[in-house]
């Protein structure tokens, strides 16, 4: 579940720290990532050929947003743009209805991890393993990306300066496509790679969404690495509160994010200071 | 200046349709038009004049809506203090939640609301089930018993309304020229200069979210009463973005226009509902494309469009 949150959560923050847009639809986006990879298992019959797929198609379709919609609104207020994002909810939301249909979708995962394996003494399934093996790795290469590669600093210093980067003669707006559309993909991976956990239906993306949000905003805002411990507390706290207190696991997560709003305003800010 | 009368005459011709046309449909419509034309009003007064976009007045509304219905069926009050105790439950809300949100602002304020107005609705779904009634909701809310007219008839219930509905109207536009509103555009336009200046910028921000949340109150308990019914689906944040939809597509920051705004979102439900069971995307589609193409919304089209026509009567 944090590792899944943190698949959405990196994206997010990643088109923010990147675009300064809060993308609403991410949740939809998540959910389409589900039911693309529901589809291609369903035709191909291959599990990964699904979670290969529905971040690609994804990733178009996000692409397609950042060009046609955001484009054109990005030198006026941060508000239209996540209101923008908004529309695209109900656009996705009614597309997945016509495609798919109101019914429950039921995805099974791989034959080489439907067991279960012992640990501490108890089963773990080998599914869930492996998404927290699959959502470090993520996280690993995206540390790798941003941080050592020279399409992350590209990326990085786009979002510091974008007059300076374009004046040095990188196309701003292409990297902008490019990350949207990326933050798109990891949404979509997180709903393929959650399709075996959760049965897939039309409300997914509105649960998941506020969740993220959470994360995003105790993780500060643009940034990656507090997403990643944000999304690894509100993981641990909602595990830690089903054994403990079910009832009271979703107050738990508002908890948090009240407490850290009010000892820390914006968040566990690493870096200081408005970027953009 | 014009531009302004002319929106205030298609107001006020799309709410006098009852008294032309009195069949039950378009009088029906007419009044739920008048409903969320409060809630509008009084959500625009923090988004057009403010500048704050909260996702989070579902929770006032909501309340509001529950409110009522429980005070009217379960403790037997009266409509009207009922009324009134929905006002300023949903007021307390509204104060309860800005001492969270104004600490921060623009966006962090949009995703803080949305968040606050959740909790209260999975509150109202599982903690406070004895008093909601859950999933399903209240059923049965009553209407006004006042002077002795039927107000279960839907032409009677206008009239009440449109009383409630001018009420609302009057009070935002002296809030627009009061000094508070004028306080509230200097922050609008530039919150550090207003607070160089003198102002109290969280109190006044705080005062207006308060105000605009006895607006959702009210016109929640207005709307349980109208379809006799409330259920958690009015705290949902869908119904959030359903008002932010309606103001944005009027025009936010006018008068008139966020009226303007929920008469098509109202009248472009009724009509798409009947013809395709798609009219969410369709309303989505349309959002996306004004939002877009006219930022100003129809306030804003009709606007620049008297100025073509009178080009020497530009306000």
């Amino acid at each position: 579940m944090g590792m899944l949150l943190f698949l959405l959560a990196a994206g997010l923050t990643l088109i923010f720290g990147m675009l300064r847009v809060i993308n609403f639809a991410h949740g939809s986006l998540y959910m389409l990532g589900a039911y693309l990879a529901f589809q291609v298992v369903n035709v191909t019959g291959i599990f990964w050929a699904g979670l290969i797929a529905a971040p690609i198609i994804a990733a178009v379709v996000g692409a397609l947003m950042e060009r046609i919609a955001l484009r054109p609104v990005y030198n006026r207020d941060h508000v239209y743009q996540l209101l923008l994002t908004f529309g695209f909810i109900l656009v996705i939301d009614e597309a997945v209805r016509i495609l798919w249909g109101l019914e429950y979708k039921q995805m099974y995962p791989p034959e080489l991890l439907s067991g279960a394996i012992e640990m501490f003494g108890s089963s773990v399934p080998s599914y869930r393993l492996f998404i927290i093996g699959f959502g470090a790795a993520v996280s690993a290469a995206l540390f790798f990306m941003l941080d050592r590669s020279r399409y992350g600093m590209i990326i990085r210093a786009a979002s510091g300066d974008p007059e300076m980067v374009r004046t040095l003669g990188i196309n701003v707006s292409l990297v902008r496509t490019g990350v949207f559309s990326f933050g798109a993909g990891l949404a979509a991976l997180g709903g393929a790679a959650a399709g075996p956990l959760f049965p897939i239906e039309l409300g997914m993306g509105f649960n998941i969404i506020i969740d993220s949000f959470i994360v995003v905003i105790i993780g500060g805002l643009g940034n990656i690495r507090g997403a990643v411990m944000a999304a690894l507390l509100i993981g641990m706290t909602r595990a830690l509160g089903y054994s403990y207190a079910p009832s009271w696991v979703d107050f738990l997560t508002f908890i948090l994010l009240i407490g850290t709003l009010i000892l820390r305003p914006e968040g566990l800010f690493s870096r200081k200071g408005r970027t953009a | 200046m014009n531009a302004q009368r002319l929106l205030a005459l298609l107001v006020a011709i799309i709410i006098s349709v009852p008294l032309l046309f009195p069949d039950g449909q378009s009088v029906s419509l007419v009044n739920a038009i008048l409903i969320w034309s409060i809630f509008a009003i009084g959500f625009d007064l923090v988004f057009g004049v403010a500048g704050m976009l909260s996702f989070g007045h579902a929770a006032f509304f909501g309340v509001g809506a529950y409110t009522l219905s429980l005070l009217t069926m379960r403790m037997g009050w009266d409509f009207i203090p009922s009324l009134g105790a929905a006002g300023v439950v949903g007021g307390a809300v509204a104060l309860l939640f800005s001492y969270f949100a104004i600490r921060v602002s623009g966006l962090f304020f949009a995703l803080l609301t949305l968040a606050l107005s959740q909790l209260i609705y999975i509150m109202a779904g599982t903690k406070l089930r004895m008093l909601t009634g859950g999933v399903d909701g209240i059923a049965g809310v009553p209407r006004p018993d006042l002077f002795g007219i039927d107000f279960y008839d839907d032409g009677n219930y206008y009239f009440f309304l449109l009383a409630l509905f001018i009420l609302a109207l009057l009070i935002s536009g002296l809030i627009r020229i009061s000094p508070l509103g004028q306080a509230l555009k200097a922050i609008k336009s530039n919150e550090v200069r207003a607070e160089q200046i003198g102002f109290n910028v969280q109190r006044l921000q705080r005062s207006v979210f308060t105000i605009s949340g006895i607006y959702a109150g009210i016109s929640g308990g207005l709307l349980a009463s109208l379809i006799f019914y409330v259920g958690p689906q009015m705290l949902h944040w869908s119904t959030s973005g359903d008002i932010v939809i309606m103001v944005l597509l009027g025009g936010m920051g006018t008068l008139f226009g966020p009226i303007l705004g929920v008469a098509i979102f109202e009248i472009m439900r009724e009509w798409l509902s009947t013809q395709t069971s798609h009219w969410y995307g369709i309303l989505g589609l349309v959002f996306i494309i004004c939002t877009i193409g006219m930022p100003k919304g129809i306030a804003g089209l009709v606007t620049q469009l008297w100025d073509r026509i009178t080009p020497g009567g530009k306000s």
